[in-house]
């Protein structure tokens, strides 16, 4: 059986879903995210974990313990905020020690336990500060120790990183993946940034209004989305109006351009509208070895975004983005000219209109 | 970043002193109105009636019985309305704001309070003598319903300290409502949850968490509600007559004809009395600036 | 058996109910709102009891038909007004100064408007008693420039609008000062003049219509300062409002409780409006 199990749970506000028949079983060390939009539900599933939300239906189990209907200080959570949520009157050790000394727990052993949280965030010289003195990374941090001083069975992360600056979110983002390697604590993971959630998770939930659109590894995730909201979603993709022309051999026709689909139509008929997809790095020049989807197009715009040169080509009458890796020597075509690029057949996806 | 921003009509760099010609007419109004008088009353405090320095009147202050028992009595009127006022408002903020009241009745709360904490002085005054006066409606009700009459068979009369009290509560617990609610509007949602998660009780959370948070603010307020009561003369002239001698009341007397025989006296006791609002105003803003880092 | 389990649960669902009503938040509030309508209640009461056994508007005809209450509330409401250009006219060309040019005066000035918490009205008349008692002379001589600006009208109406000036400062600074940070008075400036806009049109069109509401507010609770202030006008025996009020009620007991309600009116009228202004921040002030 697994650790925590999220089995049917639907939560309404009034009339309104907010999360519709979510289903999940996560293992014990596992780090899970929850990724989506504004307004999916993630967070209002991750709060109902913490017990601030108290789900319509369904039930939640953790170690095999009904936690449903359980108060939030009677279970064993530990949550992070976006806003930190550290307590301005107290210092970073006298943080980090609040659950412990609510339990009652000795002075001495809290003490120690402080010391040795203080110690895994590297704060050793800011104990003794107060949150207004720390910067936003540093804040975190101190509150993901206070969250892990009470060795909860699950951490909940609240979209931990929304609020700091770019270099320092991808540096905390690694640090958290890391103490939850080392703690092999299970951990759910709420952001609606893909990239956030591709880099650090083992699973990812994607989720749109309420339901859950596709649960799987990165990988997955991005390479095989299941529906076209997981696809536009996650990663960059140039997807277009189409119809099959051939689903034996997984023909679709854009403009009267033909392109192959590796996986085939998906048990389309022939005339149906559909939209395909392609993932703007898959695309390349057509060098003469490629045979498989060749097509012509004309040079739009080209764009520098640092480590990639976006380039943007008009195929029909679509334009698709292209991403080449930038380098010293890369010949850039001039803006008008006839080129041809290609993609391979599995980078093709056929998604339902 | 002013030298960079675009400015065609700007004259050229001015001399450093020119700028401060912008603020000139601020400042002689600052002095001419509100410098200079109460210069002339620190001064008027060290000077005897030959016009030589003399730290007499500051002595005298304090062998004068009257004189101490006016200041006595203001600060005692001043805390104890402070306090009171200060504990009831922060009790209806927090109703209205965290409490869990319906939000009408919050903006009913703050247009109220904004409403009794300006209305002072001498309609504040009559209001409460029609009120727990001698024939007052409160006074007659307490009568018919619990057969006690307020004058004849307790101590309490309105023209005291307790009826004083009473009636600049009036205008001190909505002050309190005033400046607690926005405070009270600080605490973070995630606050709670946090302690919450971290396994407190609510108990745990408001003695642990919300109360020291809200610590400073509440101190603060209830100074600036001291410095607002001792300030006060009109309600308390209207209310007694001048019988009430709080240290305002005796000032006003010193002021309408010389009472103490020693105008440096009554100097004197002004500035002991701007002395007292200085601290409570210093205390004020040392505790307002500990909130401000705690809840910005 | 299933039947008295649920009626166990609409129990306990009831008993849930029962406790989220916040008993004592509304006992508080409950207790505040008595505590506020009480006295107006009281006074309002008496008021319309001037005739034996009949409820009627006769203490409010009577007391509005005095021609020295139209006269004294008149006169307060002119110094009201002057009050509110005076203080307009000091503070607005000093807090736009200070926002575009003078940071560094910021300090001082903020302290400046800060004092009249420390001078309470009676100290204020007090040392302004003394200081304007005596007829201002060129300075180091003995040639009298001026008769002392207590001993005639035109010197006391100078000296209280002055003192009003002053109790209403820290509330006019802070409402202005805070109206110019909003809209940001500098980079309006400076986009202004890089349209090429003149001096006057930009204090004129640009700035005051952008403060107007946080003029209009710091306006009217000076208003409720200066209209029924009493110590001041009675120290420097300046015919207003207040002290006939104060008068009044030593020899009347209906008229003045009339009165009394009447100006609560008015109160509430200015602080609603301040409300509408400022969109429900209230505001504070004291001159009690």
């Amino acid at each position: 059986m697994s650790y925590l199990s999220i089995s049917n749970v639907t939560k309404q506000f009034g009339d309104t879903v907010v999360v519709d028949n979510f289903n999940l079983d996560v293992e014990k060390g596992e780090f899970v995210s929850f990724l989506g939009p504004s307004g999916c539900g993630k967070t209002t599933t991750l709060r109902m974990v913490a017990g601030f939300e108290i789900p319509t239906s369904g039930k939640i189990l953790l170690d095999g313990a009904d936690i449903t209907d359980k108060a939030p200080n009677q279970r064993n959570v530990g949550m992070i905020f976006q806003s930190y949520a550290l307590f301005p009157n107290m210092t970073v050790a006298q943080n980090i020690g609040f659950g412990l000394r609510v339990r009652k727990e000795p002075e001495d052993t809290i003490k120690q336990r402080v010391d040795e949280m203080v110690g895994l965030i590297n704060l050793e010289k800011h104990a003794d500060k107060y949150p207004y003195q720390l910067s936003g990374g540093q804040q975190q941090r101190v509150s993901l120790a206070r969250a892990l001083a009470n060795r909860p069975q699950v951490l909940l992360l609240d979209e931990p990183l929304s609020a700091l600056d770019a270099k320092i979110r991808v540096s905390l983002r690694a640090e958290i993946r890391a103490i939850q390697r080392s703690l092999g604590i299970t951990a759910i993971f709420v952001t609606h940034d893909q990239e956030e959630a591709l880099s650090i998770s083992d699973r990812i939930v994607v989720m749109n209004t309420g339901e859950m659109e596709q649960v799987g590894t990165p990988f997955e995730i991005y390479n095989f989305p299941k529906t076209r909201f997981v696809a536009n979603f996650v990663g960059s993709l140039n997807t277009s109006d189409a119809e099959v022309i051939d689903p034996a051999k997984g023909l679709v026709s854009m403009d009267g351009v033909q392109f192959e689909a590796a996986e085939g139509t998906n048990g389309r008929t022939k005339g149906d509208k559909v939209k395909i997809a392609i993932r703007p790095e898959r695309l390349s020049f057509a060098s003469e070895q490629k045979k498989a989807n060749v097509v012509d197009c004309t040079i739009e715009n080209i764009t520098f975004l640092g480590s990639v040169v976006r380039i943007q080509v008009k195929i029909g009458n679509s334009k698709f983005n292209m991403d080449t890796f930038n380098n010293p020597f890369l010949e850039l075509p001039k803006i008008g000219a006839k080129e041809q690029v290609t993609c391979s057949k599995e980078a093709v996806l056929v998604l339902d209109e | 970043m002013a030298q960079t921003a675009l400015k065609p009509n700007a004259p050229l760099p001015a001399l450093d002193w020119k700028k401060w010609l912008g603020v000139l007419p601020f400042f002689l109004f600052a002095l001419l109105f509100l410098v200079l008088p109460s210069l002339r009353l620190v001064i008027g405090s060290f000077t005897n009636n030959d016009g030589q320095f003399t730290l007499a009147n500051i002595i005298q202050l304090f062998e004068e019985k009257s004189i101490l028992d006016a200041y006595w009595l203001s600060i005692r009127v001043s805390a104890v309305t402070a306090l009171g006022g200060g504990i009831f408002g922060f009790l209806l903020a927090y109703s209205v704001t965290v409490g869990g009241l319906p939000r009408p009745l919050r903006s009913a709360l703050i247009t109220f309070s904004g409403v009794a904490s300006n209305f002072a002085g001498v309609p504040l005054a009559f209001a409460f003598i029609a009120t727990l006066g001698r024939t007052g409606f409160v006074t007659a009700l307490i009568e018919n319903l619990f057969g006690v009459n307020l004058y004849k068979q307790t101590n309490f009369d309105l023209y005291s300290f307790a009826g004083l009290s009473l009636t600049y509560m009036y205008f001190q617990f909505p002050l309190m409502v005033l400046i607690m609610a926005p405070a009270l509007d600080g605490l973070k949602r995630e606050w709670r949850e946090a302690a919450e998660n971290l396994g407190a009780s609510a108990t745990q959370y408001w003695l642990r968490v919300a109360f020291p948070v809200l610590l400073p603010s509440i101190l603060g307020s209830m100074i600036l509600l001291f410095g607002n009561a001792f300030g006060a003369y009109a309600t308390a002239y209207a209310l007694t007559g001048g019988r009430l001698g709080i240290i305002t009341i005796q000032i006003g007397a010193q002021i309408r004809g010389d009472v103490l025989h020693n105008p440096g006296l009554g100097y004197a006791m002004a500035m002991g009395m701007v002395v007292i609002m200085a601290v409570s105003l210093v205390g004020y803003s040392w505790l307002q600036r500990k909130t401000e880092r705690w809840l910005k | 058996m299933a039947s008295t389990q649920d009626g166990k649960v609409a129990e306990m669902n009831m008993l849930a109910r029962i406790r989220r009503i916040p008993f004592w938040s509304w006992f508080w509030f409950i207790l505040g709102a008595l505590y506020f309508i009480l006295p107006l209640y009281a006074t309002l009461k008496f008021s319309l009891g001037m005739e034996r056994d009949v409820i009627g508007f006769k203490a409010y005809g009577r007391a509005f038909e005095d021609p020295e209450f139209l006269s004294t509330f008149l006169y307060s409401n002119v110094l009201a007004l002057m009050t509110i250009i005076a203080s307009i006219v000091l503070i607005v060309p000093t807090a736009y100064w200070i926002r575009l040019r003078l940071p560094e005066a910021r300090r001082i000035v903020e302290f400046i408007t800060l004092l009249p918490f420390v001078v309470p009205a009676i100290i204020l008349v007090f040392g302004l008693i003394r200081i304007y008692s005596s007829p201002i002379n060129v300075p180091f001589t003995e040639m009298t420039l001026l008769q002392p600006l207590t001993t005639f009208e035109v010197g006391t109406d100078i000296l209280i609008v002055a003192g009003y000036v002053v109790l209403g400062l820290p509330y006019m600074y802070r409402s202005v000062d805070t109206g110019m940070r909003t809209v940001d008075v500098r980079t309006l400036t400076e986009a202004a003049q890089s349209l090429g806009a003149s001096w006057f049109t930009i204090i004129v069109r640009v700035i005051l219509p952008n403060i107007r509401a946080a003029l209009l507010s710091g306006a009217l609770l000076t208003f409720a300062i200066v209209v029924g202030e009493v110590t001041l006008a009675s120290f420097l025996g300046v015919p207003t409002f207040g002290p006939y009020l104060f008068l009044l009620g030593q020899h009347r007991a209906y008229e003045p409780a009339a009165l009394s309600f009447a100006s609560f009116l008015l109160t509430w009228a200015a602080m609603g409006l301040i409300q509408l202004f400022t969109g429900g921040q209230g505001q504070v002030s004291g001159a009690h």
